[in-house]
């Protein structure tokens, strides 16, 4: 009995509400729209299947992923591809796009410089010390250096990503 | 009489260079404490750039005079042409990411995806830029946005050819990624002709614009090879003429590929219209 008592309150309160607050009405959506099937069109058209025209539409549709090289005499740019690096202590990998991982990293609103080497393999700890007594000479201070042979890469304090892909390119990685 | 005042100028003459050599005996030596710039050598920057210097660029606060009663004028509307220098280019073309064997449009520079543009942003497509221009060796049939003098010397120096043409959003919004646009089943736009602003530029055959005279532009060609002086490579007699000289319809957005055209990626059939007001529409 206190529960039906209860319920018809309820009921009172909501024609209350209804009363006074505005009911939003959704005329369509989603959800309770038919299903779209058998569309009827009415303009006449050509179905064409001609190789001659087909071409075209391959020819611009995007790669899925980056296309392999193709390997050439001459070099215009500053692009050069890797050499042959098996028998070597360690080896610096390239990207994906065939170019080589060095990057820079500017923070603190561009007064902190890192250059990031990535993809190390091998001996890393000898291309960190190679790289120090490469790079020293360019620096007045003493060079910092981060070596984290877990993940393969260096980090050096400073912008050094041009001198480090010369230093690379040199060596055919 | 004639004579004599001929002669007297003369002598006035030489006796202003001797005047001015003696004169310039007691001045002191051209050093940097003394020298300033031509005037007009150096252009001020005028759009500030830092935390505050760029706050409007110069235009004002948005309120009454910018938006009641006059226009918003100033960068806003403006079109843009985010660059690409040469040396990107021939680095695309080297990396194998751009096949120069076939002519490059915006559709293929966008899908080596090492390209963006944002039409929703008011980029209106590719500014070749001059840098790496004396490197420049690539032959290519290149179709861009914008190029400056340099950059057309350089890339008719090496053999190609170049065009400047313009495509309005909705067609640089099917050229953004074409397998996405072919999906969408909707058929291909056509192209629209340049805003009046514009017209000038892509009409002008020294700019090599898509709307010039062919005539004027293989004139406008020798005329830039003399004045740049390299002998023009002769693309008649090149092995690639019918690639050099490919050349879409200022209606056409796609090479080979007309609007109206719906292509289904799906059964690899193209549709084609057939009703009259439809060809009329499409027709160029």
């Amino acid at each position: 009995m206190t529960t039906f008592i209860n319920i018809s309150r309820l009921l009172r309160s909501c024609s209350t509400l209804r009363t006074t607050k505005h009911i939003s009405v959704r005329y369509s959506g989603f959800i309770n729209s038919p299903f779209l099937e058998d569309v009827q069109i009415k303009a006449k058209y050509e179905v064409t299947k001609s190789p001659s025209e087909w071409k075209y539409v391959v020819r611009i549709l995007p790669p899925l992923t980056v296309p392999e090289l193709a390997l050439r005499d001459k070099y215009n740019s500053t692009f050069k591809p890797q050499g042959d690096v098996k028998d070597r202590p360690y080896i610096v990998c390239r990207t994906k796009n065939h170019m080589i991982p060095v990057y820079l990293k500017i923070s603190q609103r561009g007064v902190k410089r890192l250059t990031y080497v990535r993809k190390i393999q091998g001996d890393i700890w000898l291309l960190g010390k190679e790289l120090e007594t490469y790079l020293q000479p360019m620096s007045k201070r003493p060079l910092r250096m981060q070596v984290n042979e877990f993940t393969g890469s260096i980090i050096i304090n400073g912008d050094y990503v041009n001198a480090i892909k010369y230093w690379l390119t040199e060596r055919d990685y | 009489m004639h004579a004599g005042k001929l002669k007297g100028e003369a002598t006035m003459g030489s006796n202003t260079a001797d005047k001015a050599l003696r004169l310039l005996r007691y001045l002191p030596r051209v050093c940097l404490a003394n020298i300033r710039d031509n005037p007009g050598a150096v252009k001020k920057n005028r759009r500030g750039r830092a935390q505050h210097g760029g706050d409007n660029h110069g235009d004002g606060n948005k309120g009454s005079g910018q938006r009641q009663n006059y226009m918003r004028l100033g960068h806003h509307l403006r079109r843009q042409y985010p660059p690409l220098s040469l040396n990107d280019l021939q680095l695309l073309i080297e990396t194998n990411r751009i096949n120069a064997n076939q002519p490059i449009d915006l559709v293929s520079i966008l899908n080596s995806g090492l390209y963006r543009l944002s039409p929703d942003k008011h980029e209106f497509g590719i500014h070749l830029t001059d840098e790496g221009a004396d490197l420049f060796k690539a032959k290519v049939n290149i179709e861009v946005q914008w190029a400056s003098e340099l950059v057309i010397a350089a890339i008719e120096k090496a053999g190609g050819t170049i065009t400047t043409s313009y495509y309005d959003q909705h067609s640089l919004q099917a050229m953004l990624n074409t397998k996405k646009f072919f999906e969408r089943g909707v058929p291909i736009p056509r192209r629209m002709i340049p805003p009046a602003d514009a017209i000038e530029y892509y009409t002008d055959p020294t700019k090599r614009g898509y709307l010039s005279d062919p005539e004027k532009i293989s004139e406008e060609r020798f005329v830039l090879s003399q004045k740049y002086g390299y002998t023009l490579p002769n693309i008649e007699e090149d092995k690639d003429y019918e690639m050099l000289t490919e050349r879409k319809d200022p209606r056409q957005i796609f090479f080979g590929l007309n609007p109206g055209w719906v292509v289904n990626l799906k059964d690899k059939v193209i549709l084609k219209p057939q009703n009259e007001d439809l060809k009329d529409f499409y027709s160029t």
